[in-house]
């Protein structure tokens, strides 16, 4: 007895009710898979929705909802933490906001890569939907949600517009540097220290070199060499994450 | 043919993981068999074109899995139950099946009820909406084996899949084998020879990277016979004294 949709054998128990008197043209086994169906499954919410929409495929919808940087615990977090530098700025007038963003969203982009991390990661890389993508996707979201947040701890912290948007950039280049590194040694934790590393670097070289804090955010002879860094480390992590062609 | 291996190598660093193992499987249940660190879960994992191979010729469902477009038509059409699968702890069984049926690229419209039925022939129907945390190690196996098959795999790859689950349940997992073997080609690696012997129509065994025997269950029973080969079960005798022949050899050789 199979089921006419798929062709395969219906459950032992569902067998069962259909063997167990029911009227004969009712098939019990096809109705019950067809409640637990409607039962079982849970009514994806509005975000998802939306993203299903966005991305054109609810798998990738789904693998946003897997994200470990993008779960309410790294996310209150990650608003404590910039609520803190908001705080500090206008407390201090130091921008701190503007120096924790691009770390915050390091250790973000770092966490959305699965090795280590993500409980189902092996079993994901036999998908037809594309481990690489899922990263893209995951990377994308947990970037512009990032952004979100800082600027809207900038905006909070008073600070001036040209340091509310200079971390952006900034950002952008601490982020391609720990998902490089991520996927370079296929560890989450590695990207999140080579992004911390790298962004603290930045901006001490920055106070030794110009006497400010804020050099590695407000320097536009900075913005170039941020963007063609940014640009080579995406060009790394799209070299480690792909399969190689053949069999060498 | 589903899997066509013609002298396949994978290589960590200087270790032969798999050693040239030629093979061809189709439909049928096809069981992997060999000691601790014979290179049955490279292979497997090779097959699910999770690992790429060093070296040899690999065509899956008559594609080679090198080209990304053949690679996902191949995914498509593929279940796969790692050695350890990591769960996510606050999906629902139903959940969890459901979000690996959309990653296979499933139609989203037929999900619902191929969740259903995965779930309902791993015998989880009760526990549909209970939380993966909650339960216990034999369950959340088949909750793995319920991805595996929710997309109807052609080529059904499982990795240790008995695993945690009690004789019972055993007994039941080996019928699924065989239903499944009727049309689709399953590969299951283990080290529980009498899984072999009750649910498998072919069988290799691995030793060292290599396939030293390939036959039926019968043939492998055949060789322990008269042998002397250690094994409580006929199937095992065969099993040890294949094992201590092919080790000879290469100690022979070396």
């Amino acid at each position: 007895m199979s089921d006419p949709d798929t062709g395969r054998d219906y459950p032992a128990a569902s067998r069962r009710g259909r063997w167990g008197g029911g009227p004969p043209d009712v098939d019990l086994g096809r109705v019950w898979t067809g409640v637990a169906a409607q039962v079982w499954r849970r009514e994806p919410g509005w975000l998802e929705r939306a993203a299903g929409r966005l991305l054109r495929s609810p798998g990738l919808a789904r693998a946003l909802l897997t994200t470990p940087s993008l779960l309410v615990p790294w996310l209150i977090a990650s608003v404590v933490v910039l609520g803190a530098g908001a705080g500090a700025t206008l407390g201090t007038g130091t921008p701190y906001v503007a120096l924790l963003a691009p770390a915050v969203a390091g250790a973000g982009i770092a966490y959305a890569y699965g090795p280590g991390i993500d409980p189902a990661w092996e079993l994901s890389q036999s998908m037809a939907v594309s481990d690489r993508m899922v990263l893209l996707v995951r990377a994308l979201a947990v970037f512009g949600l990032n952004a979100a947040l800082g600027l809207a701890a900038s905006a909070a912290s008073g600070a001036a517009v040209a340091i509310t948007f200079g971390w952006l950039v900034p950002m952008t280049a601490v982020c391609a540097l720990a998902l490089a590194a991520a996927t370079l040694a296929r560890s989450a934790n590695v990207g999140v220290v080579a992004g911390l590393s790298g962004w603290a670097i930045t901006v001490l070289g920055g106070r030794v070199a110009d006497g400010r804090l804020t050099a590695a955010v407000t320097s536009a002879s900075l913005v170039l060499p941020y963007l063609l860094f940014a640009a080579a480390c995406g060009a790394v992590a799209w070299y480690a994450t792909r399969i190689p062609r053949g069999t060498s | 043919m589903n899997i066509e291996l013609t002298e396949l190598t994978r290589r960590f660093g200087r270790t032969r993981a798999v050693d040239g193992v030629s093979l061809q499987a189709g439909p049928g249940v096809f069981g992997l068999l060999g000691p601790n660190g014979a290179g049955k879960t490279s292979l497997l994992r090779t097959m699910a074109t999770v690992l790429p191979p060093t070296s040899g010729k690999l065509r899956l469902l008559g594609r080679d899995p090198g080209g990304y477009g053949p690679r996902r038509e191949i995914r498509r059409r593929l279940g796969y139950l790692p050695q350890s699968l990591g769960y996510y702890p606050g999906f629902t069984v139903a959940e969890f099946v459901e979000y690996f049926g959309l990653l296979k690229d499933m139609p989203p419209g037929r999900v619902p009820r191929a969740v259903a039925v995965a779930i309902e022939h791993v015998g989880l129907g009760d526990k549909a909406r209970a939380k993966l945390r909650t339960l216990s190690g034999g369950m959340l196996r088949r909750a793995g084996i319920a991805q595996a098959i929710v997309n109807e795999p052609e080529l059904l790859l499982l990795d240790e899949p008995t695993a945690g689950l009690d004789p019972e349940q055993r007994v039941a997992f080996r019928g699924l084998l065989r239903e499944f073997g009727q049309r689709s080609t399953v590969i299951v690696s283990t080290h529980l020879v009498e899984d072999v012997g009750a649910a498998c129509t072919e069988v290799a065994l691995m030793d060292a990277g290599k396939i030293v025997f390939h036959g039926t269950p019968e043939e492998l029973t055949a060789r322990g016979e008269g042998s002397g080969a250690a094994g409580d079960a006929p199937l095992e005798r065969g099993y040890s004294a294949v094992l201590a022949a092919a080790r000879s050899v290469t100690a022979a050789r070396a």
